[in-house]
């Protein structure tokens, strides 16, 4: 037993930092002084790098400017953007082919996604090369492979007209990248090509997080493959569905460099995406306050998308 | 201690030593596309060292900047307020910069040094806004680059001279040797991707060739004329017929490898042929355009911007005069193998180096006679809304099989709008 009568050994005082301005950041009270203090560094970065131009994007679009500088203030406030460019047929054409586009490529980059996981997540034989053949198409820098995908798809000497044409797919060339509708599928192909693998590794990491358990149980109720993955997969992969779905959307809406690369939003318009339209309203026609406009409706737009998916599958992400 | 002491002896001496280092050398900031490019890049690589050579406290950071995106990188430069010293600018994208204010008069410095541009080839396209606004660095017109031995193998034994005789070349020489439904070698070659000024050039040299112009001396919009149409339905034909690789890209590489038997080109094709295979390049030969007056024009100025500090701005001007010396002009016509815009600039040693000297000059007289350019006299300010909107429609015509005086009414009316 403790003798409690004894005196308590006399210890130093414990002696404390001054710290930052005479304030312990030490000391529990001021914990969350300490928190702030250290998320400042990236606080002022972000508004340095994003919001700021955020910020001043959607002041020069209220104003009638050719160039931006710093001097674009001392004109006047004006609507003139964004009447003209609602009135615009060039910016409903952008939002259908980005609406299509979103739609299209995003479907079957998760379809094909999905399968390419569900594939590689089985036990066979060169496993591990088929994985890396998979996540391949996602490491080639972006511009580097469409510029690839030129010479693959060119209608005079490509080896895909020329592979269709050998197997009688075609019986003649097709100008991929000089007709409206070939010129969108060519696109499609190359997004789906360049944005299935991210998809893919982010549901083999679910696929391999499902416990075996699930299946064995299943099975042992009778359930077919095809239950199986209705009623097991599809559901535990819900989580990492969601969040490839939000991702994906957002790089299909923004992405520029593909398109750019492979058919500069023509031919007449076909492949025309908010982006493209913004980069050559800013740094083709020089009309930087009607480019601006255009992106802060695009950045509306992402912004509404996002949170109607995060709120759809927030069930399942969080 | 001792670590203190020298980190201190340092860190004076620094203090001391880097005034003077800075008070010692003057950088000149200069961006181009053409900066490492067999010919072009080499005579500015020699013109810098030259300069350098003769101003050892001032440097020049000699930077290259890919054309795609240049003139985006150029605004970006010169609306930060951090435009390069030496500007280097296409003729066709200039104006913009001038129309901003953002370019130099440089009337008072031609006056100051004396210099003489008269006969000067090209020049008059740097006068905007009653000011000389830049140097012209390229005055040029089209010649034809055509393999000898495939016109040989369809029987043609001279290269054509005529419209008609091209056209028929053309068909002649749109082979698909094995029968398997792929041609094999298409007769020439037209842009036909991204609806830009390579439609609307490329255009121009049949237009040209029917009496047509997208406008006239005067600026007034002239698409909608018979020879105008005449024009774009020659184009048209090589286009219906299949004459021309469908996917109209690369075409300079086609026809070094030979799939392309005749191309129309500036004098920069013969960087192109320089790379051909020793295989094809005995049959690479050059002649003049079949098409009369040639497509030609201005390429690229020099000039100042407005708001470098004077004591740049007088070095930089220097650079001007070193490039633009009789010494460097006749050296231009050598490397670049294109005759220089001074007159008198090409000298026996470039007739020797460049074998086809008599055939550029030629056509670059006969561009400039016939008072030719590239970017259309009265929209030169909306030259890349232009090319976009009449490259998107010729685009239509030829997806929609619309009729050619139809889509030329609306390109007509579309540009005069722009006007």
């Amino acid at each position: 037993m403790t003798d409690l009568t004894q005196p308590r050994p006399v210890t130093a005082p414990v002696r404390r930092s001054s710290g930052l301005f005479g304030i312990d950041l030490a000391s529990p009270r001021h914990a969350r002084k300490l928190g702030y203090l250290l998320l400042l560094p990236a606080v002022l970065l972000i508004l340095g790098i994003l919001v700021y131009p955020m910020l001043l994007a959607i002041e020069i679009s209220f104003h009638d400017v050719k160039f931006a500088t710093l001097s674009f203030g001392a004109s006047e406030y004006t609507l003139k953007n964004y009447v003209k460019l609602f009135a615009s047929s060039d910016f409903w054409n952008a939002i259908g082919v980005s609406a299509k586009l979103l739609v299209v490529v995003t479907s079957i980059s998760m379809l094909v996604g999905l399968g390419a996981a569900l594939l590689v997540n089985q036990q066979f034989r060169g496993r591990g090369v088929a994985r890396m053949l998979i996540a391949l198409p996602w490491a080639i820098p972006e511009v580097v492979a469409v510029i690839t995908w030129l010479w693959i798809l060119d209608a005079s000497f490509g080896v895909l007209n020329w592979m269709l044409l050998k197997l009688g797919v075609i019986g003649l060339p097709i100008s991929w990248l000089n007709q409206p509708l070939p010129a969108f599928s060519a696109v499609t192909m190359v997004m789906v090509w360049k944005g299935f693998p991210f998809i893919s590794i982010m549901i083999l990491a679910g696929l391999q997080s499902i416990p075996e358990e699930y299946y064995q149980a299943a099975r042992v109720d009778g359930a077919n493959v095809w239950k199986r993955f209705i009623w097991i997969t599809l559901p535990c992969l819900m989580p990492v569905l969601g969040v490839s779905l939000v991702l994906t959307v957002l790089w299909v809406f923004r992405d520029f460099s593909i398109i750019n690369v492979l058919t500069g939003g023509g031919p007449v318009g076909a492949t025309e995406t908010l982006a493209i339209m913004t980069y050559e309203e800013a740094f083709s026609f020089f009309r930087m306050g009607y480019a601006s406009a255009l992106g802060v409706v695009t950045l509306v737009i992402c912004a509404l998308i996002s949170a109607f998916l995060v709120k759809k599958t927030s069930h399942a992400v969080f | 201690m001792k670590l203190s002491k020298t980190l201190a002896a340092l860190l004076l001496a620094g203090i001391v030593a880097l005034p003077g280092l800075a008070a010692a050398e003057t950088r000149l900031n200069f961006v181009s596309w053409q900066k490492g490019e067999k010919g072009y890049g080499d005579w500015w690589q020699a013109v810098i060292d030259e300069f350098e050579t003769t101003h050892p406290d001032v440097k020049i950071d000699f930077t290259l900047m890919p054309r795609d995106g240049y003139s985006d990188a150029m605004i970006t430069q010169f609306a930060a307020g951090s435009a390069p010293d030496i500007v280097h600018l296409t003729s066709f994208e200039y104006v913009t910069f001038a129309e901003n204010g953002w370019l130099e008069d440089l009337g008072p410095w031609i006056e100051k040094s004396g210099m003489d541009l008269n006969g000067w080839a090209g020049q008059s396209v740097c006068e905007w806004d009653g000011k000389t606004q830049c140097i012209m660095m390229l005055y040029f017109g089209y010649i034809m680059a055509y393999n000898e031995q495939i016109l040989a193998e369809a029987g043609i034994t001279e290269p054509p001279k005529t419209w008609e005789e091209f056209l028929a070349a053309a068909r002649a020489t749109t082979i698909d040797r094995d029968g398997d439904g792929i041609k094999d070698v298409y007769g020439t070659g037209v842009h036909m991707v991204s609806a830009n000024s390579g439609w609307t050039n490329d255009m121009l040299i049949y237009v040209l060739s029917a009496g047509g112009r997208w406008t006239n001396n005067e600026g007034k919009v002239t698409i909608n004329t018979p020879e105008t149409i005449e024009g774009i339905n020659r184009w048209r034909t090589l286009v219906d017929e299949g004459l021309v690789p469908p996917g109209g890209a690369e075409l300079d590489q086609l026809f070094i490898e030979g799939k392309v038997a005749m191309r129309l080109n500036g004098p920069w094709i013969n960087a192109f042929l320089q790379k051909a295979d020793p295989a094809i390049q005995p049959h690479l030969k050059y002649a003049a355009s079949p098409m009369q007056p040639p497509l030609g024009g201005a390429s690229n100025v020099l000039t100042l911007a407005a708001e470098t500090p004077q004591e740049k701005k007088e070095l930089a001007w220097e650079f001007i005069q070193l490039a633009t010396s009789q010494k460097f002009q006749e050296l231009y016509s050598e490397l670049g193998a294109s005759p220089a815009p001074r007159p008198g600039a090409v000298g026996p040693a470039s007739f020797e180096k460049v074998p086809h000297m008599q055939l550029l000059i030629d056509a670059t007289n006969a561009a400039s006679a016939a008072g030719v350019d590239r970017m259309p006299k009265g929209l030169e300010a909306q030259n890349n809304e232009f090319t976009k909107l009449a490259a998107e429609q010729f685009q239509r015509m030829i997806i929609e099989k619309l009729p050619t005086e139809a889509v030329a009414a609306t390109v007509q009316a579309e540009a005069e709008a722009l006007q």
